[in-house]
């Protein structure tokens, strides 16, 4: 009778531990499956900052970037989670870096353009500021020439 | 050598350990990431991060902190990741930071841009309105100027052609005499004068071609002058010689008229200076008779048309008789035949103012009087045109 239960119980622990671990490994493969989503959305993320860096402003931070998802890919393999999901989190915030100096490499970019704008336009002003000195200059002596000679009714 | 080998031997046993344990609890070199990191901690725009990404900034002080405890508690790869992630927060923080700056100066240059931009439209309208103005006192300073040559130009050619139609004028005047003194035969009564005359001219003429119109008009006055010279010495003479022979042709036109007349006979005598034709009417009265016979008539018509036609010459009418009677007597009958003569021809037209009438009797018969044939011929009158 007491070689019984203790039969049963064992084979109820064997169970539960069959199902545990039936879970577990279920559990195991789902997060692998989620880590390599957030790899591949990264990487794909990576080729968008490619192109969104027109200036190539970033380009040792996306080669680093790089770096750390093949890295993570590489955790992933030897299925190092925490330390997968560590260097994802770090990846994220240098694509957070890369976005924050490519919109400073482009406003950078306009400053530029609107300085050189500005200096053309400088350099203008101070042409044509020339250009009417002398224009006004030489109406003048014209003028003294034409009164010497008579003097122009309308011309002014 | 012996007695120290032992001592040595233990103090490097005591040592060695020791130093290995000293090794062992030495502090690690600073992780690279660490020590970027606190570089960047010290940037100039640590306070604007900490303004504009808090969080950032005290997120990576954080985990900076954290990455210096752990690099002091030798965990170098926490401390490298820690410091890693704290060096990229920061500068994400600084790069909004610089994003900032960058838009206020671009913010800033853009306003400076729009001042620069009216500044400039203002200088370019201006430059504009006065180069117009330049333009147009160019324009009229230069169709002044081009008026003002043209006119220059005007008067100069207008000089230049009164100078020309003075000199082509003179020129003309200078011809005209010349050919005025051809009318009179210059070349041939004066002909020094008649010579430099045309030389004179054909030099104006060369001077004209060639533009020198003072010198034409100079050329030409004494080419006129010498014209007029020589047309002034050739009338005279011209006018002697051609007076002479149209007297010798019309004198000859006379004769052969007057041959052609019926009835009478001609004849031409010089007395002195003047020329006599003589023309006589034989047997035009009969014996003593002063008055005309009857059958003259034609001749006596003849004789008053050729008279008519030379009315230059003056006109003798003479009777003549033969030599029979008293010398007195004869001139009377002479002298009535010659008025029968006078007034027959001056009732057939003839002037009387041209004839002159007058008998010389007997005198120079033209025929023997001892016959009697002589007799009537020498009853006569004769016509007489008289003339150089």
């Amino acid at each position: 009778m007491r070689a019984r239960p203790r039969r049963t119980l064992q084979a109820v622990v064997v169970a539960v531990g069959l199902v545990v671990s039936c879970f577990a490994h279920k559990a195991v493969a789902g997060e692998e499956d989620d880590l390599q989503r957030q790899i591949e959305t990264q990487r794909s993320g990576v080729t968008d900052l490619e192109r969104l860096d027109e200036l190539k402003a970033t380009t040792d931070e996306i080669t680093l970037l790089r770096a750390w998802l093949d890295e993570a890919w590489s955790l992933r393999s030897k299925h190092e989670y925490d330390q997968v999901r560590e260097v994802l989190d770090r990846c994220l915030k240098q694509a957070d870096l890369i976005r924050a100096k490519i919109t400073a490499s482009k406003l950078r970019a306009q400053l530029q353009r609107h300085e050189s704008t500005l200096a053309d336009l400088r350099a203008k002003i101070s042409a044509t500021k020339k250009s009417l000195q002398e224009t006004v200059t030489r109406k003048r002596v014209l003028e003294g020439g034409g009164q010497n000679s008579s003097a122009p009714g309308g011309v002014q | 050598m012996n007695a120290g080998g032992p001592a040595r031997d233990w103090v490097v046993a005591v040592s060695f350990p020791l130093v290995m344990i000293a090794l062992g609890c030495a502090t690690p070199p600073r992780p690279r990431e660490l020590d970027t990191y606190e570089a960047l901690r010290k940037g100039a725009n640590i306070q604007d991060a900490s303004k504009r990404a808090p969080d950032l900034v005290a997120s990576s002080e954080k985990l900076g902190t954290r990455a210096s405890e752990e690099w002091q508690s030798n965990d170098l790869e926490e401390s490298r990741r820690d410091a890693l992630l704290a060096q990229i927060n920061l500068k994400t923080a600084l790069a909004l930071v610089e994003q900032d700056q960058l838009k206020g100066r671009i913010q800033s240059v853009s306003t400076e841009e729009g001042q620069a931009q009216e500044e400039l439209a203002g200088l370019s309208k201006d430059l504009a309105s006065e180069t117009e103005k330049l333009t147009l006192l160019q324009k009229y300073l230069d169709a002044r100027k081009n008026a003002d040559a043209e006119k220059q130009q005007m008067t100069t050619e207008q000089q230049r052609l009164s100078q020309q139609l003075a000199s082509e004028q003179k020129i003309a005047a200078a011809q005209i005499a010349l050919r005025t003194a051809d009318t009179v035969e210059a070349q041939r009564y004066a002909k020094t004068e008649y010579t430099a005359a045309n030389d004179m001219l054909a030099k104006a003429q060369a001077e004209l071609k060639q533009g020198d119109f003072a010198g034409a008009q100079a050329s030409a006055d004494v080419a006129k002058k010498d014209a007029d010279h020589a047309t002034e010495i050739s009338k005279p003479l011209y006018e002697q010689a051609e007076q002479a022979g149209q007297n010798k042709a019309r004198d000859e036109a006379l004769a052969s008229d007057a041959s052609a007349v019926p009835g009478v006979t001609v004849r031409i005598e010089r007395r002195g200076d003047l020329q006599r034709l003589v023309i006589a009417i034989p047997q035009l009265f009969a014996k003593r008779q002063p008055t005309i016979s009857s059958g003259h008539e034609s001749t006596l018509d003849a004789l008053a048309a050729l008279i008519n036609k030379y009315p230059t010459y003056p006109v003798q009418v003479i009777g003549y008789t033969d030599n029979r009677g008293k010398a007195s007597e004869l001139l009377a009958v002479s002298a009535a035949r010659a008025q029968s003569v006078y007034q027959a021809l001056a009732s057939r037209g003839v002037e009387a103012r041209r004839m002159m009438a007058s008998g010389l009797g007997g005198d120079e018969p033209i025929a023997d009087n001892h016959a009697a044939s002589g007799r009537a011929k020498n009853n006569r009158a004769e016509i007489v045109f008289l003339y150089h």
